[in-house]
């Protein structure tokens, strides 16, 4: 019957937006083996990322680290990308949503559109200039690297459409194209539509619009990027002169009260900023002075503190705490900007070449209206409204939002918030049909074991992260003279898709049969290109990659001659050793789809209760008696909500649910094996049994440490309390709370300190929530907020509003004068300097509350580190994997991470990593089989003399005499390592991908030319 | 001998060194072209003969980088590699090339700083020493025309 039919969910989900959100949602979902349509509604994707230029903490090109994976959103098999698509309207509810999809008339032929660019050359009449400094023709692409790679015609252009025709070599120009409505079925919506930057044309008090030199924080970067109006040259828009003193101001329409802005931070901007900063010091040269002017420094996120002292002391940053009055523009256009001095309270002028505001995120009206349309809750700022322990999940069931449509935030958090969107659309979208497509379809592989070697030669000028230090024309020049090179070009960015199907096409065109990529770290890229030589028809085996960007370009900087001979150089090794690179078979083995989550705290049984669900085993290890872990402390959040009920809900679950097996009071021994296969030891229970489990992943949550140092006579008088104990006193204990006339916070106790710099993140937020709530108990309360910078970044600045509102008393000491805490007489004091009044004051009080964060439970991810082979940053947090891209994944495959065990955060952004962490778990474990490549020892049974000296030197024991007197080695089981190779005196085992003969050609490679 | 330019090959085993050099390229650390990398998947890979082959094929300077002592990605293989740098040693000595033209070096993936600090001090080192004498001597042997060497012949060192 066909309402039997219809109960079943559609197992399609609809991804709103293309920028890094809804790609890292879509690519999530196609790892796990969903099908996604994924829609954005300008004509080639990327988002706001992609107009900016560098990324902190790295200050990697955005580009470079966005554009493989805007390329592979292309390519995707699950993935179907309509650009120029907007969701107009969702009948239906959760399983059945029926959308309606209004394409926008593109005028150009996708299929045909070879993005040659004739179109755009033909018609620099037409170039207009806008306040975005982007060039816009009647025709665009938006950046060099766009996908999907083509051109479009905007509609006011489009009377000219018969030109265009005429000088269009491909014919792609479609002179009739209309708007078009589809509808289609998905099971789930991922909302990834993002916010719009706060971009005014006029400010005047800040001469916004009455001076060119007076940009906005993303024109600024549209200046330094290499793909920007100026090819990345450093120039002020009045005259085309390079600034030597450039000014940024901080909260410009966020944080603020007059009509244009919005009252809460936009949290990025802080470290855009210095960003920002940086990168024009070091690229442009230290004698550029950099000013930014700021309220509050709001460097929470991990090591951004790190990043903020770096910009403070090795480059030389000058960072000044005022909100300007103005920018007022002098009589030789210079601009002038008038502010008060923290120290003395006086007023300066000081003359700037360029001023850059840092303006914030906005809801879009746009975004606004989808939500109306959608019936989903918007929250006062219009932003998405989700809630505090279903941290991407929108009003409406089956609706889920990332990025910052949910609210301003940075890459990482949007990526993690992504993964957990994709997480739970996983969950309510049903599974996709396993033998479903699974498949790409690939030609079948030459035999290339007669042919002479035809190699070809592609060299990425990586914009001016290669182009910009070596002669890439001399390099790929020299290159051709080499033998057996056929093809020798610069491949632009090589990891475009363009780039690409360059390479494809010159192997199939010129048979070629080895293929050498000159680039980046093959530790990043190596896969894509070798699916790159598997789409022509080649093993993808017979690459080799040379990292010119990390060893060549990014460290030789300086030595441009130098660094060219040595980019050729490693060109001519890897041309040498390519040639002796043969095809492999790849080794597969079935994969154990359990999944072992170590750590009962709010992140682990989120993520359990999450695979669980899905269908996964999970065997959860928690080395206390109880399940909770710090969480189980905590009473309620800053939004009010009941933490302690959500975790003891949470261990309801864990401890019923069917799948998930629960093992307290156990600890982790040992451990061996591969994503899909590993082995791990255990010692459960009071008696400390051994026991050994088997799982496909590993997540690891294990939190972090409440801090409590010896400082300001915590321990030592009753009244010191920290944060975390004084959210218990008030629940517990309220007529104690009402009885108190005074009470004083420290904030920073213990953190950003030389012992411990980072920022702990959440104590802001608990003062502020802690504040509020004594000021409902006991109005009557003085209370006094001794503070560094204070960090309630996005909506949390309303709660701050709120306790400033309230009376609550914000005095800001420096680092090197700390508040002094003294008992004098029967009563607690504290004395501390107020600038404003310029005085020091000195408060008895009745409640001292230290705001002590987190530290990394150092001994704890000391042991998991050692056990897993897992990294830690220098406070013993773990390390993820990427801080931009792979944020809840370790360095080793298999492994993801949630909680406080990466850093200090809230329960509801540990909820959301837990989902985060659940979503890649689940992609990884969405397939079948593992594949374990081909690296493997080999023996030739004809050398082998079983002189036993591999079967002692292999660290895993693999090796072993067989009957018929020879050494033998199970490829499954072998990992690779080549120990055995370079110990087997006769020289019977070689390690294949990396045989003596392709060391060898690339040593003569080098040292040839010595001869 | 002032306007020498030291030839140094570096294996880095992939788990480790390698990543520190890319921590390195990353960072924006500078250190001195010299270094060319090869790329293993575990210091224990690395053969005595190929650390003989760069000596015998002209290199002024190698060493092999694994991960740090107790954190090989494989066990053990950071200690066999560290075991056959001495045993190379041994033999570079016994045909009086100067031993300290190959090292053995530690560190971890993280260690960005120490991979250039590292390239820097080695580079520093043969710099100081002087070209390999083998190129010396084959600068001599070649005049004989009954002592081409083949450059690509193998060593027969071990």
């Amino acid at each position: 019957m066909a309402t039997e039919k219809q109960t079943e969910p559609c197992s399609d989900i609809l991804v709103v937006g293309a920028g890094i959100g809804g790609l890292k949602a879509a690519m999530d979902l196609s790892e796990a083996s969903r099908r996604v349509v994924l829609i954005d509604k300008a004509f080639s994707i990327g988002g706001l990322m992609a107009r900016l230029d560098r990324t902190f903490p790295t200050n990697n090109c955005d580009l470079c680290t966005l554009s493989p994976q805007l390329s592979e959103t292309g390519r995707r098999q699950h993935i179907e990308l309509m650009s120029g698509t907007q969701l107009s309207a969702v009948q239906g509810e959760v399983g059945r949503f029926s959308a309606s999809l209004t394409i926008a008339p593109r005028f150009i032929d996708l299929n045909l559109c070879t993005a040659c660019g004739e179109c755009y050359k033909r018609f620099p009449q037409w170039v207009r200039f806008t306040p975005g400094l982007d060039h816009r023709a009647p025709t665009c692409m938006r950046y060099p690297q766009a996908t999907p790679y083509a051109f479009s015609v905007y509609p006011e252009a489009s009377c000219h459409k018969d030109e265009l025709v005429r000088v269009c070599p491909a014919g792609a120009i479609l002179t009739e194209d209309r708007e078009r409505v589809e509808t289609r079925l998905f099971g789930a919506i991922i909302l990834a539509a993002g916010a719009e930057l706060f971009a005014p044309a006029h400010l005047d008090y800040l001469s916004r619009g009455l001076s060119v030199d007076v940009l906005t924080g993303l024109e600024y970067e549209r200046i330094l990027s290499a793909s920007g109006p100026t090819h990345g040259e450093l120039i002020r828009p009045s005259d085309g002169k390079p600034p030597q003193r450039i000014a940024w101001i901080q909260c410009v329409g966020s944080r603020g009260i007059n009509t244009a802005d919005v009252s809460y931070c936009s949290s990025v901007c802080c470290m855009a900023a210095i960003k920002e900063a940086i990168v024009t010091r070091e690229r442009f040269g230290n004698d550029i002075e950099t000013t930014i002017f700021y309220m509050d420094i709001r460097t929470g996120g991990k090591d951004y503190e790190l990043y903020y002292q770096r910009a403070l002391k090795e480059y030389g940053v000058r960072f000044v705490r005022c909100r300007p009055h103005s920018v007022v523009v002098g009589d030789a256009g210079q601009l002038q900007i008038a502010y008060l001095r923290e120290e003395n309270g006086r007023l300066e002028t000081e003359r700037f070449d360029m001023v850059v505001l840092s303006s914030g995120f906005r809801a879009s009206q746009e975004t606004e209206d989808l939500g109306r349309r959608l019936g989903i809750e918007l929250n006062r700022h219009h932003f998405a409204e989700a809630g505090g322990f279903s941290p991407v999940s929108t009003s409406r069931p089956g609706i889920y939002v990332c990025g910052t449509f949910e609210s301003p935030k940075d890459i990482p958090e949007t990526i993690v918030q992504s993964s957990a969107a994709a997480c739970l659309a996983m969950e309510t979208a049903g599974r996709l049909d396993p033998g479903a497509g699974q498949v790409e379809a690939v030609p079948p592989e030459r035999d290339v074991a007669g042919e002479p070697p035809r190699i070809g030669v592609f060299v990425c000028d990586c914009g001016f992260n290669i182009g910009g230090v070596i002669d890439v024309e001399a390099v790929v020049a020299h290159v051709a003279t080499l033998p057996e090179v056929l093809v020798s070009e610069i491949a632009g960015h090589g990891c475009s898709s363009a780039a690409m199907e360059r390479i494809e096409s010159a192997i199939r065109e010129k048979g070629l049969n080895r293929i050498v990529i000159g680039g980046c770290s093959p530790r990043t890229r190596e896969t894509l290109f070798q699916n790159t030589l598997r789409k022509a028809g080649l093993n993808k085996y017979l690459v080799e990659i040379v990292n010119i960007r990390d060893q060549v370009t990014w460290v030789h900087a300086h030595l441009a001659d130098q660094a060219t001979e040595k980019a050729k150089d490693l060109l001519r090794m890897a041309v040498g050793s390519v040639r002796y690179r043969r095809p492999h078979t790849d080794l597969v083995l079935p994969m154990n789809k359990d999944v072992l989550v170590v750590g009962g705290g709010v992140s682990g049984m989120t993520a359990a209760l999450s695979l669980a669900s899905q269908g996964f085993k999970v065997i959860l290890v928690e080395r206390m008696r109880e399940l909770g872990g710090l969480a189980g402390q905590l009473r309620k959040s800053l939004e009010g909500d009941d933490i302690g009920a959500h975790v003891r809900s949470l261990v309801d679950s864990t401890l019923s649910h069917k799948r998930i097996e629960v093992l307290t009071q156990t600890i982790i021994v040992d451990h061996s094996g591969m994503p899909g296969a590993f082995s791990t030891g255990l010692q459960a229970g009071p008696r400390m049994l051994y026991r050994q489990i088997r799982h496909g992943a590993t997540i690891l949550a294990t939190g972090a440490l409440p801090l409590r140092p010896a400082e300001h006579l915590l321990g030592e008088h009753g009244a010191v309390v920290t944060q975390l104990d004084l959210d218990g006193i008030i629940e517990d204990h309220p007529d104690r709370v009402a009885s108190w006339n005074t009470v004083v916070m420290i904030q920073c106790v213990g953190s950003r300190t030389p012992e411990n710099p980072n920022c702990s993140k959440i104590c802001c937020q608990s003062a502020v929530k802690n504040i509020l709530r004594i000021g409902r108990l006991n109005p009557d309360a003085r209370i006094f907020v001794l503070y560094r910078d204070m960090r309630t970044t996005g909506f949390q600045e309303d709660y701050a509003i709120e306790a400033r509102k309230m009376g609550a008393v914000f005095v800001r000491y420096e680092e090197n004068a700390k508040p002094d805490v003294r008992i004098v007489g029967d009563k607690l004091t504290v004395a501390f300097e107020d600038r404003i009044l310029g005085r020091r004051l000195q408060v008895e009080t009745d409640c001292l509350a230290l705001s002590t964060g987190f530290v990394a439970d150092d001994e704890g991810t000391e042991d998991l580190a050692a056990i897993f082979h897992l990294s830690r940053t220098a406070d013993g947090f773990f390390r993820e994997d990427h801080v931009k891209l792979r944020p809840v994944e370790l360095s080793v495959p298999g492994f993801t991470v949630a909680g406080t065990a990466l850093g200090p955060k809230s329960v509801r952004e540990s909820i959301t990593q837990a989902l985060a962490a659940s979503a890649r778990t689940q992609a990884l474990l969405s397939r079948d089989t593992i594949n374990l490549g081909a690296v493997a020892a080999r023996v030739d049974r004809k050398r082998c003399a079983a002189c036993l000296l591999c079967v002692r030197a292999c660290p895993y024991h693999i090796p072993f005499i067989n009957a018929d007197g020879v050494s033998e080695i199970d490829a499954t089981r072998c990992h690779g390592c080549g120990t055995c190779a370079a110990e087997c005196p006769a020289k019977a085992i070689e390690l294949v991908q990396f045989e003596d003969d392709v060391i060898t050609a690339q040593l003569n490679g080098l040292l040839e030319r010595l001869n | 001998m002032e306007d020498f330019e030291p030839v140094i090959v570096a294996f880095c085993c992939h788990y480790c060194a390698y990543t520190a050099a890319d921590m390195a390229g990353s960072l924006r650390l500078c250190y001195p072209p010299n270094v060319k990398i090869i790329r293993v998947p575990c210091s224990g890979k690395v053969d005595t003969i190929h650390l003989m082959q760069a000596i015998k094929g002209g290199a002024d300077g190698v060493y092999v980088a694994g991960c740090l002592e107790g954190d090989c990605h494989f066990k053990s293989g950071n200690a066999k590699a560290a075991r056959r740098v001495v045993y190379a040693k041994r033999l570079l000595n016994d045909v009086g090339i100067e031993p300290e033209r190959i090292e053995m070096i530690m560190m971890s993936a993280g260690m960005g700083e120490r991979f250039a600090a590292t390239a820097e001090e080695f580079t520093a080192k043969i710099r100081g020493m002087g070209p390999n004498p083998v190129k010396l001597m084959r600068a001599t042997a070649i005049r004989d025309p009954h002592n081409v060497s083949p450059a690509h012949k193998e060593s027969a060192a071990v």
